[in-house]
C-alpha cells in the first residue's frame, strides 16, 4: 500500500509554470530521490507536499486520505493545514534551526507547544534523538556554536520529534562544505536502513544511486525519468537524462 | 542664588523632561507595533493609509506637531482644551508655591498632555519603521521551519521570530530612545518648564546665563545611564548569533 500518492500537480508562480504535471507514488519504508538540474522543480515540488506552497491543480493523498485536492474551492484553515503538515518533515538546505534556543530546545519547541507528551518525555525523547545523530554532548550548545554539518543533523533530529509518516530533504547538504557532506547523508543512510520513508532531493549522484529504492528524474516541471537506481544511472533513456549525468561525471 | 538652588531648580525642570521621556516611551513603544502591522498588511488601503500617516509624521518638524496639537482644538472647534484644562485645575485645586515638580505639573497640565499627545504619536511612528524593518528581517526559513513542525502562526511569531527582532532592533531602538530626551527640550516651544525652559527662566530673571550651559549636565548623566542600561540588554541577547 502506498504511503504517498500524488497525482497531476500543477503549479505556476504567476506566467511561470514550475511543475506540469507530476504523479508518482511512494511506498512506505522507501527512499524517493529526486534529482534534476537547478529549476526543474524538484523544491517546488517538496514545498508542495509539505503544504508551504500550494498546488493550482492536482491531489495528494497520505495513506489514503486526501489531504491536498487543488479542486477543492473551499478555504483551508489554519488548524487544518497545521495537521496536515504534520504528515510531512522538512529538512531544509540552510538548517532554519532557531538560534536562540539551544540544541535540545530546538528540537523540544514544537512537541512541548504542541502538547505531543509531556515535558519530560518530548525532553527525553530529543535526547534520544540526539544520540541518534551523533550530538549528544552537544545538546545545550546554541546554533551559532555548531558546524553547518552538525546544525543540519540537529535539523533532522528536531524533524523527526515530530514523528513524520514521511520526511522530506530539500537538498541537505548543498550549503555544506564538502568535507561535513559525508555525517549529514550518514545519518540519512541510517535512517533508511531503519526504513524511514523519505523524500531526498539532492545532487549528491552516488548517495542517491545508493540509498533510493526509486529515483526520479525532474526536468522542466515533468518527471522525465523515474526507475530504480540502477535504471536510471545505468541505464538512462532520454538524453536530457545522459547529459545532466554526464555532467557529474566530469 | 546658590549653586545649589539652581541645581535643585533645574532638577525640577528635569523631572519635567523625564516624565515627557517616560510617557512617551511606555505609551509610543506599544503603540508603535499595531502601526508595524498595518504598514506590513496585505491588505493594500490599511498599508496605505498606514504608510501615508507615517510619511506625515515623519515628515513634520516634531515642534510643529506640538503646535498643531496645542492650537488646532482652539483654532477649528472654538474650543482651547489645553488651556481650559489649565484653567479647570487653578480654579479647582491647591496648587504648591514652592517650584516644586508638583506646581510645575500643575500649572502646565494642559500644555503637557498636548506634549504627551504629540511626542507619543512622533515616536510611535519611528518605533513602528524599526519594528517593521526587525520583522522584516527575520528570514523566510525561520517561519517555515516553525510551519513544518506545525506550530501556528502565533506560536511562530511568538516562540520564533519575536526574539531575533528584539534582538536586531535594540541598536536602532537605543539610538531613538537616547534622541527622545534630547528632543523633550522642544516642550519649551509651548512654555512648558522643562529643564531648558528653566534655565532660560534663570537667564531672564537672574540674568544668568552659565545655567543653561549647565544643563547639558543633566543630559548627559541620564544618557550615560541609558548607555550603559541598553549595552546591558544587547549583552544579554549576544548569548545567540543568527
Amino acid at each position: 500500500m502506498s504511503v504517498l500518492e500524488v497525482k497531476n500537480i500543477y503549479k505556476s508562480f504567476g506566467k511561470t509554470e514550475v511543475l506540469k504535471g507530476i504523479d508518482f507514488s511512494l511506498e512506505k519504508g522507501q527512499v524517493l530521490s529526486i534529482i534534476g538540474s537547478s529549476g526543474s522543480g524538484k523544491t517546488t515540488l517538496l514545498r508542495c507536499l509539505n503544504s508551504l506552497e500550494f498546488a493550482d491543480k492536482g491531489t495528494i493523498t497520505v495513506n489514503d486520505t486526501v489531504i491536498f485536492d487543488g479542486d477543492r474551492k473551499t478555504k483551508r484553515s489554519d488548524a487544518e493545514l497545521r495537521e496536515r503538515r504534520l504528515h510531512f518533515g522538512l529538512v531544509f538546505q540552510s538548517f532554519n534551526l532557531f538560534p536562540q534556543y539551544t540544541v535540545l530546545q530546538n528540537i523540544t519547541l514544537a512537541p512541548n507547544l504542541l502538547k505531543k507528551d509531556t515535558p519530560e518525555n518530548n525532553k527525553a525523547k530529543a535526547l534520544k534523538l540526539l544520540e541518534e545523530v551523533g550530538l549528544s554532548e552537544k545538546a545545550n550548545n546554541y546554533p551559532c556554536e555548531l558546524s553547518g554539518g552538525q546544525q543540519q543533523r540537529v535539523a533532522i533530529a528536531r524533524a523527526l520529534a515530530m514523528d513524520p509518516e514521511i520526511l522530506c530533504f530539500d537538498e541537505p547538504t548543498s550549503a555544506l562544505d564538502p568535507e561535513l557532506t559525508g555525517e549529514v547523508l550518514k545519518v540519512i543512510r541510517s535512517l533508511a536502513d531503519g526504513h524511514m520513508t523519505m523524500i531526498v532531493v539532492t545532487h549528491e549522484m552516488s548517495f542517491a544511486k545508493d540509498v533510493s529504492d526509486t529515483v526520479i528524474f525532474m526536468d522542466d516541471g515533468v518527471i522525465a525519468e523515474q526507475g530504480t537506481p540502477d535504471e536510471v544511472f545505468g541505464n538512462p533513456k532520454t538524453d536530457r537524462l545522459k547529459a545532466f549525468l554526464a555532467s557529474y561525471n566530469k | 542664588m546658590t549653586f545649589a538652588e539652581i541645581t535643585l531648580f533645574l532638577a525640577n525642570g528635569f523631572a519635567l523632561s523625564l516624565i515627557i521621556f517616560a510617557v512617551t516611551l511606555i505609551c509610543g513603544a506599544p503603540l508603535g507595533l499595531p502601526i508595524a502591522f498595518c504598514s506590513m498588511s496585505r491588505f493594500a488601503p490599511l498599508k496605505y493609509i498606514a504608510k501615508t500617516f507615517v510619511w506625515i509624521i515623519r515628515g513634520i518638524p516634531l515642534m510643529l506637531q506640538i503646535f498643531i496639537i496645542y492650537y488646532v482644538p482652539g483654532l477649528l472647534f472654538g474650543r482651547p482644551i489645553f488651556s481650559e484644562i489649565d484653567r479647570y485645575i487653578l480654579k479647582y485645586y491647591e496648587i504648591p508655591n514652592d517650584g516644586s515638580i508638583l506646581q510645575l505639573l500643575m500649572t502646565n497640565m494642559g500644555g503637557l498632555i498636548a506634549v504627551l499627545i504629540a511626542f507619543t504619536i512622533n515616536y510611535a511612528c519611528y518605533f513602528s519603521e524599526i519594528y517593521r524593518g526587525g520583522i522584516e528581517s527575520i528570514s523566510k526559513g525561520q517561519y517555515e521551519a516553525g510551519y513544518v513542525l506545525g506550530m501556528s502562526k502565533s506560536q511562530v511569531f511568538r516562540k520564533i521570530v519575536l526574539k531575533q527582532v528584539i534582538k536586531r532592533i535594540v541598536p536602532p531602538m537605543s539610538n531613538e530612545i537616547i534622541t527622545l530626551i534630547k528632543d523633550t527640550a522642544l516642550a519649551n516651544c509651548i512654555m512648558i518648564p522643562e529643564i531648558i525652559k528653566q534655565a532660560k527662566e534663570l537667564a531672564a530673571t537672574k540674568a544668568l546665563i552659565w545655567p543653561l550651559f549647565y544643563t547639558g549636565v543633566f543630559y548627559l548623566l541620564f544618557v550615560g545611564l541609558l548607555t550603559i542600561l541598553l549595552g546591558q540588554l544587547e549583552k544579554k541577547l549576544s548569548y545567540f548569533k543568527d
